[in-house]
C-alpha cells in the first residue's frame, strides 16, 4: 500500500526531472559555440582556485537551525496529544521552551547571529 | 511489489553509502550521503513509521545535510582529492567491514525475539504524543526534558568553540580597548 | 506522581538552576566584570556541594527511569567534590589569558552541563536515560577540550574527542538496539529479568560494553586518550580524566552488577583479559612519555586497569573497594594536574623534564606532587595505598591469584616511572629550574585539600566501613 505511493513518488520524481530535460532537448533552438561553453559567458575568465573557504558563521547558523529543527521534531507529537494530556503537556513543553529559550537569547547576545 | 520496492531501496542504499566511503571528494560524499539518508526515510515509510521517517527527512536530510556540507566548505582544501588508501590496508578493512557485517548476520539470523517484541501495528502520532508526555512507566518526559538541557549545552558549545573569542564581547568598544 | 518524587533529583535540579544561574549572570554582567563570574561561580558551586551532602531521600521517580539510591549519591556527592576542585583550579587559567576573558562564564556553563550528563546517567533506571546522559556528559567537553582557539592541539583534541566518542556513542546504541530487541524493554529491571544469554543480547552486550569502555578508555579502545589529553587545556584534561572517567566507571560497574548479573561469568572473563592489557599497555606507554599530559593520560589508563580489578570482585565488596579507590583517585589526580597547572602557567613548561631542581625553588609544591604520585603508586602510608591493596583483596578473594601476580608486577612497573618523576624534582639539579610559583588562593586552596585527603583518607577507619554500608545497602 505504502509502497505503492514511494514508487509513484519516485516515478513522478524520475518524470519530472527527465521529461523536462527530454522536452527542453527536444523544442529548443540549437547554436553552439565555443564561447558558450565558459562558466561565465559574457565575464572574465577566473584566476586560480574557484573554490572559496566559508566563514564560520555558515556553521555557526546551521547548527542553531538544526538544534531548533531537532525542537520542531518534539513539538509534532506534543501538539496532537496536547489536548487529551491537558495542562502538564503545557507545563512539560513551557521547560522546554524556556530552556531553549534561553539558548537563544545567549547566542543572540553573545553576537552569534551577527553577521559580520 | 511491497518487496520489491524495499529491496531496490536497500540496494540504493548500498551503492550510495559504498560511494560516500570511497569518493575521493568530499562535497560529492556528502551528496551521496543524502541519498542513502532520503532511502532510509523511504523505508520507514514503506514500514509505515511516518513519523519516523519525517524526523529523517527534516533532521538528516534537511538540518544534518546541510550542517555537514557548511562544515566541508569551511574547510581550506575542498578540491583537494583524497589520495586512494594503500591496497593491503584497504584489503584489511574490508576484511573487518565483511567479518562484523557476517558476524551481525549471523547473530540476527537466529534471533527470533524480534517479531515478538515490536508488533506490527507502528505508533501512531498520537501515541508517541501521549509516550513523550506521560511520566509513569513507559512515559518519557525527564527523557524530552533533558535533551533540552542537552541541546542548550550544544549551542553554548558551539557558540564557545566557532565564534572567534574577541568577537563575543557585547560591547564593541571594549573589545576595541584590548587589542 | 507527586511532587516530592523531584526531590529524589535534587542534585540533578540544583545542578540545572544553577546552570541557568550561570547563562543569566552572563547575559546581565558588562564585559569588563566578566572575571567576577569566576567567583560567583565558585560560591555557588560550594553552596551545590554543601548541599549535596543533606540527607537524601531515595527511590524511584518517573516510572523508575529515574533511581535515587545511596550509592548513586555517593559517587555524585564524590564528582561534586572532584568538580569543585577543578573550578578552583581554572580560575587562573581563565584569568590570565585575552582569549578567555569573554567566555569564562562559557566554561563553568560546560562543566556543569556535563555534570549534570553525568549525573543523571548515575541514576538512570532506562538505557535510553543513560544514553542521553552519555551524550549530555561527553558533548559539552569536546567543547571545552577545544576550547583554547588559538591553539591548533587544542582543535585537534576537540575534533579527535567528538569523533571518536560520536563513534563510540553510535557503537554503543547499535547495542542497546539489539538488547531492546532480545528482552523487548530497556528499563533496568526488566532487561535483568528477560535477558537469557541468547546470541543476539550477547552481542549487543558486547557493543555496549565497547561503546562505554571508549569513554573510560580501556585498552583497545584507548587511542583517542593521549592526544586529546595534551592537547586539551590542562584544566580540561584533568576534568576529563577525573570526573567523566570516574562517572563512566561506575555506571559501568552499577550496569554490570545490576543489569547483566546473569551473564557475570561472561564480562568477568572479558573484564580479566582487557584489565590485564589495559595495566600492562598503560604501563608500558607511560615509561616513554616525556610531556606531563600525555604521561598521566598513560597512567590513568593503567589506573583503569586497576579499577577493573575490583569490578571483577563482585558486588558488594568489588563496588566497595571501587568506589574507594575512585575517591583517592579523584584527590591523587587532582593534585597532580593542579600542580602541573600551575607550573604550566607560570612558566609555560610542560615536559617531565623541566621538574629538575623543582624542590628547591617550591618544596611546598614538590611536597604535594610527591604525595599524589605516591598516592597513585601506592606506597604506604599515604591513601593509595590502600586503595590499591583492597583491589587485590577483592580480586584475590574471588580466586583470581594469577590476575593479582600481574597486577603486582605491574604496581611495581608503575613504582618506577612515579619515582622517575619525584626523583626529577628533588635530586636531579637543573640551573633552569622553574621559578618560585605564586598560586593564587584558590589554587593554593585547592591543592591543600587534595594533599589533607590524601593523607586523612589511609587513616580514617570509619570511611571505609561507611563506604562499605552504603555498597552493600546498593
Amino acid at each position: 500500500m505504502n509502497a505503492d505511493y514511494i514508487l509513484l513518488f519516485f516515478l513522478t520524481g524520475i518524470l519530472m526531472v527527465a521529461g523536462g530535460m527530454i522536452m527542453a532537448y527536444m523544442i529548443s533552438p540549437k547554436s553552439e559555440n565555443k564561447q558558450k561553453r565558459e562558466t561565465y559567458e559574457s565575464g572574465i575568465p577566473t584566476i586560480g582556485k574557484t573554490w572559496v573557504q566559508f566563514k564560520v558563521g555558515y556553521y555557526l547558523f546551521a547548527i542553531l537551525f538544526l538544534i531548533f529543527d531537532v525542537e520542531t521534531v518534539f513539538i509534532f507529537p506534543w501538539a496532537v496529544a496536547m489536548k487529551k494530556v491537558g495542562m502538564t503537556a503545557f507545563v512539560e513543553i513551557l521547560i522546554f521552551f524556556v530552556i531553549l529559550g534561553i539558548g537563544l537569547l545567549y547566542a543572540w547576545k553573545k553576537n552569534a547571529l551577527e553577521w559580520e | 511489489m511491497e518487496q520489491i520496492i524495499t529491496y531496490i531501496l536497500l540496494a540504493l542504499m548500498l551503492i550510495f553509502s559504498v560511494m560516500t566511503v570511497t569518493s575521493g571528494r568530499i562535497l560529492r560524499s556528502a551528496v551521496y550521503l543524502l541519498t542513502v539518508l532520503v532511502a532510509t526515510a523511504a523505508i520507514y515509510f514503506i514500514m509505515q513509521y511516518q513519523f519516523l521517517a519525517a524526523v529523517q527527512i527534516t533532521l538528516y536530510a534537511g538540518g544534518i545535510v546541510v550542517l555537514i556540507i557548511f562544515s566541508i566548505l569551511l574547510t581550506h582544501h575542498i578540491e583537494h582529492r583524497m589520495e586512494n588508501p594503500v591496497f593491503w590496508k584497504a584489503m584489511i578493512s574490508a576484511l573487518a567491514a565483511l567479518g562484523a557485517v557476517a558476524m551481525i548476520a549471523w547473530v540476527l539470523k537466529d534471533a527470533q525475539s524480534i517479531q515478538n517484541v515490536a508488533g506490527f501495528i507502528p505508533p501512531k502520532m498520537e501515541d508517541i504524543g501521549m509516550a513523550l508526555l506521560s511520566y509513569g512507566k513507559q512515559g518519557y518526559v525527564l527523557p524530552f526534558e533533558v535533551i533540552s538541557v542537552l541541546l542548550l549545552a550544544a549551542m553554548i558549545g558551539a557558540i564557545a568553540v566557532a565564534k572567534p573569542a574577541l568577537l563575543q564581547f557585547k560591547n564593541k568598544n571594549f573589545k576595541q580597548d584590548d587589542q | 506522581m507527586s511532587w516530592d518524587q523531584l526531590l529524589f533529583m535534587r542534585h540533578e535540579i540544583i545542578l540545572i538552576i544553577l546552570m541557568l544561574v550561570m547563562i543569566i549572570a552572563n547575559l546581565l554582567t558588562k564585559d569588563e566584570n566578566k572575571e567576577k563570574l569566576i567567583h560567583l561561580a565558585s560560591i555557588l558551586f560550594f553552596a551545590n556541594l554543601i548541599a549535596g551532602f543533606l540527607p537524601a531521600r531515595y527511590g524511584s521517580a518517573f516510572g523508575s527511569m529515574f533511581v535515587a539510591n545511596q550509592s548513586g549519591i555517593m559517587m555524585k556527592n564524590i564528582l561534586n567534590i572532584a568538580t569543585f576542585i577543578v573550578i578552583l583550579q581554572s580560575g587562573e587559567w581563565l584569568k590570565k589569558e585575552i582569549e578567555n576573558k569573554p567566555r569564562i562564564a562559557d566554561f563553568f556553563i560546560l562543566i556543569l552541563a556535563s555534570l549534570i550528563g553525568m549525573f543523571f546517567m548515575i541514576s538512570s533506571g532506562h538505557f535510553l536515560m543513560l544514553f542521553i546522559g552519555l551524550e549530555l556528559a561527553t558533548i559539552p567537553v569536546a567543547a571545552l577540550a577545544a576550547f583554547e582557539q588559538g591553539k591548533r592541539k587544542s582543535a585537534e583534541a576537540g575534533v579527535k574527542l567528538i569523533l571518536l566518542s560520536t563513534f563510540s556513542a553510535a557503537i554503543m546504541l547499535f547495542g542497546l538496539g539489539m538488547i531492546y530487541g532480545s528482552t523487548g524493554s530497556m528499563y533496568f529491571n526488566e532487561v535483568l529479568t528477560n535477558f537469557n544469554g541468547s546470541a543476539l543480547g550477547m552481542l549487543g552486550f558486547v557493543f555496549f560494553f565497547s561503546g562505554l569502555a571508549f569513554k573510560i578508555s580501556i585498552v583497545p579502545f584507548h587511542l583517542w586518550t593521549a592526544d586529546v589529553y595534551e592537547g586539551a587545556p590542562v584544566n580540561v584534561t584533568s576534568y576529563l580524566s577525573v570526573v567523566s572517567k570516574a562517572a563512566a566507571l561506575y555506571i559501568l560497574m552499577v550496569v554490570f552488577y545490576t543489569v547483566f548479573i546473569n551473564i557475570s561469568a561472561s564480562w568477568t572473563e572479558i573484564l580479566y583479559i582487557v584489565s590485564i592489557l589495559t595495566m600492562t599497555l598503560g604501563n608500558l606507554f607511560a615509561i616513554r612519555q616525556k610531556n606531563i599530559k600525555r604521561f598521566m593520560a598513560f597512567s590513568s589508563i593503567a589506573q583503569a586497569g586497576f579499577i577493573l580489578l575490583g569490578i571483577i570482585g563482585g558486588a558488594g565488596m568489588g563496588m566497595t573497594v571501587v568506589m574507594y579507590f575512585i575517591l583517592i583517585y579523584v584527590f591523587s589526580n587532582l593534585a597532580v594536574f593542579g600542580i602541573a597547572t600551575s607550573v604550566y602557567r607560570h612558566s609555560g613548561k610542560e615536559k617531565i623534564r623541566d621538574l629538575d631542581g623543582f624542590y628547591q625553588t617550591n618544596p611546598r609544591l614538590s611536597l604535594i606532587m610527591m604525595l599524589a604520585l605516591f598516592s597513585l603508586a601506592g606506597i604506604p602510608p599515604v591513601a593509595g595505598f590502600f586503595g590499591k591493596f583492597f583491589l587485590f583483596t577483592a580480586a584475590a578473594s574471588k580466586g583470581y591469584f594469577w590476575l593479582v601476580l600481574i597486577a603486582v608486577l605491574n604496581a611495581t612497573i608503575y613504582l618506577y616511572y612515579y619515582l622517575m618523576v619525584v626523583k626529577a624534582m628533588f635530586i636531579n639539579q637543573s640551573d633552569e629550574a622553574i621559578d618560585t610559583i605564586q598560586s593564587d588562593f584558590p589554587m593554593r586552596l585547592s591543592l591543600a585539600l587534595c594533599a589533607i585527603a590524601l593523607i586523612a583518607i589511609g587513616f580514617i577507619g570509619p570511611l571505609y566501613e561507611w563506604i562499605n554500608n552504603v555498597a552493600t545497602a546498593f
